[in-house]
């Protein structure tokens, strides 16, 4: 039996099984003891929440908070990454920035989206920026202390040589900072949406987020719940994306029993 | 390539905007802020839109949904929106505090929608019974401002209740099944919370506060003073329109609720029809009969602001409620 499934058909077909078994035991309880919808839909009757509205309203939702949680994402990306290149360069930035980039960390984002909300006012501005607080420290910190992690015996070889400060980072540090830089996309491509979702919870007239908050207005759970399964698909959809980037263009950076 | 892609998707984006933009120039754009979430209790604007009625009066007029008064307040104070709906109460209090540049310009509800909801064997059967049992209410409710109110209005105060908070969408499934025997929630969601104890196999009671002499109003068109002040126009005109949907909802509802629905597709028909009947008893009604419809009437806005005042502990004398409406903006 053991060498009739290999570890990789192993590795899908028992989550998979363990995930059916959860929905037909969630199935038989929501049944068996008639619990209703508004306190504990079945999965059945989820699955009728997502004919509450037509594919292509579902479509603008998810667009309108993919949107937002991409846009975010890069702006997180093309801020976080030099920043990071320049807390490893100079120990005086460091010096400046880190305290700064740990307040901004801790403070609670959900406290402060509705003053954003209110500065940037309600359309895409203040969503694309609440999104970029909370994904941007990660990739910070992932990146800096991959480009630190970078063995000084390499730094000095290339010092020796007299190579440029920007060669030392292209061909040596930024290489050697690839798998935490991987790392930090992948937990930030999921912030990205929870980020998303929580500007919409404060400010929003559509999205995946917004659908679920008007449909728990109006004790719509099993809507509610198929919101949900969307954002998990949505979130899963792209944190296969930022693995498949890495296993294509950069597959050396992998660990090597994940190639 | 995503970038490129996304850069493209946004270019093309701002193209058709701006196409729509000119098209549409003819037409003065108002931004309609909504106090909360879309639903059959706020079909006037659906219908304003819908039926043609902001168009005939050269409008052209975009809704923006809000999480609360204080919120929708607040953008229309900062000029993001320029004209919407708020809690009377809400707009004095943000009056008293801090002088913000919004004012009404004519009442929506002219009844408090504040409740009590119990369903029936709950030992609760008039107000006064509340005394002792397990009341939930969601955090940021303006309820929560006038219960203490109303509570010494029947001699009792806060700690003669239980008093919890907890999500608005949680309300109902608490009530149902048992972990709280009262609820406070507005006079607006009387269908749904049927529907839910009809579910439960159980009957609802609804005691609204206003029969207590909880005599107030609550909804209320209000505007930015800077829309007002640049564009008194067309406020006049949209005043006008507004009222004139007030007017239709009672004698068409089902055409409303059709209006409701075909601009939000996520809200089915019953949902909407259940809001929009549940909301009609707060705008027409003895009061409306008696002052009209939309009327800012001087007694009724004076005891608005001396219950808010004193439930929020506020000085009476710190604002005059006449400053905080401006009647000249409602049709003649």
């Amino acid at each position: 039996m053991q060498a009739l499934i290999s570890p990789r058909a192993k590795s899908i077909i028992l989550p998979t099984i363990t995930f059916i078994a959860i929905l037909a035991i969630w199935e038989g309880v929501s049944r068996g003891f008639s619990i209703p919808a508004f306190v504990l839909p079945a999965p059945s009757r989820i699955l009728m929440g997502f004919e509450a509205i037509t594919f292509s309203r579902w479509m603008e939702h998810v667009w309108a908070t993919l949107r937002v949680a991409l846009i975010g994402y890069f702006v997180s990306i093309a801020v976080a990454i030099p920043i990071a290149i320049g807390l490893t360069r100079s120990k005086t930035l460091a010096d400046c920035l880190y305290p700064i980039l740990v307040v901004v960390q801790s403070t609670p984002i959900v406290a402060v989206a509705p003053i954003i909300i209110v500065v940037l006012g309600s359309q895409d501005a203040p969503r694309i920026v609440i999104t970029f607080l909370i994904t941007f420290f990660p990739l910070v910190v992932s990146t800096t202390t991959g480009l630190m992690a970078t063995p000084p015996e390499l730094i000095e070889l290339s010092r020796s040589l007299r190579a440029p400060a920007s060669r030392e980072f292209t061909q040596i540090r930024i290489p050697f900072a690839i798998p935490y830089i991987f790392s930090a996309l992948k937990i930030s491509i999921t912030l990205a949406v929870i980020g998303a979702v929580v500007a919409e919870f404060v400010a929003a007239d559509k999205g995946v987020g917004y659908f679920i908050q008007f449909s728990t207005s109006l004790f719509k759970l099993p809507e509610a719940w198929a919101g949900l399964g969307v954002l998990v698909l949505m979130s899963l959809t792209l944190f296969q994306l930022v693995e498949l980037t890495q296993r294509v263009f950069f597959p050396w950076s992998l660990p090597k029993d994940a190639t | 390539m995503s970038i490129t892609k996304l850069a493209r998707v946004l270019g093309a984006g701002a193209i058709a905007l701006a196409a729509a933009a000119s098209s549409a120039s003819a037409q003065d754009k108002v931004i309609y802020q909504l106090d909360w979430l879309p639903g059959g209790d706020k079909a006037p604007i659906y219908v304003c839109i819908n039926r043609g009625f902001c168009k005939k009066a050269g409008l052209d007029v975009s809704i923006t949904s809000g999480r609360g008064s204080t919120e929708a307040i607040t953008k229309l104070g900062t000029g993001s929106s320029d004209i919407g709906s708020a809690g009377m109460e809400a707009l004095m209090a943000a009056k008293a505090r801090e002088n913000v540049p919004v004012i009404a310009v004519m009442s929506i509800f002219n009844q408090g929608p504040h409740a009590f909801f119990t369903l029936k064997g709950n030992g609760v059967t008039e107000m006064k019974d509340v005394k002792g049992k397990r009341i939930a209410t969601s955090p940021f409710t303006a309820s929560n401002v006038f219960l203490p109110l109303i509570l010494a209005d029947m001699g009792m105060s806060e700690s003669d209740i239980r008093l919890t908070k907890a999500d608005p969408g949680a309300l109902g499934p608490m009530l149902m099944t048992g972990s709280t025997d009262v609820i406070i929630a507005w006079m607006t969601d009387v269908s749904r919370y049927t529907n839910q104890a009809i579910a439960a196999k159980r009957e609802i009671v609804v005691m609204p506060w206003s029969t207590q002499g909880l005599n107030l109003y609550s909804a209320a068109l209000v505007a930015s003073e800077k829309f007002l002040k640049e564009r008194p126009d067309v406020a006049r005109r949209f005043v006008a329109a507004f009222k004139q949907s007030m007017e239709y909802v009672k004698t068409n509802p089902a055409e409303s609720v059709a209006a409701v629905t075909a601009i939000v597709p996520e809200l089915t028909g019953p949902d909407v029809n259940g809001q929009l009947k549940d909301m009609l008893v707060l705008m027409h009604n003895d009061v409306s009969a008696k002052d009209g419809l939309g009327a800012l009437e001087a007694k009724r806005l004076a005891e608005t602001w001396a219950r808010t005042a004193a439930s929020l502990k506020l000085d009476p004398k710190s604002l005059d409620p006449e400053k905080v409406v401006n009647r000249s903006f409602m049709p003649k």
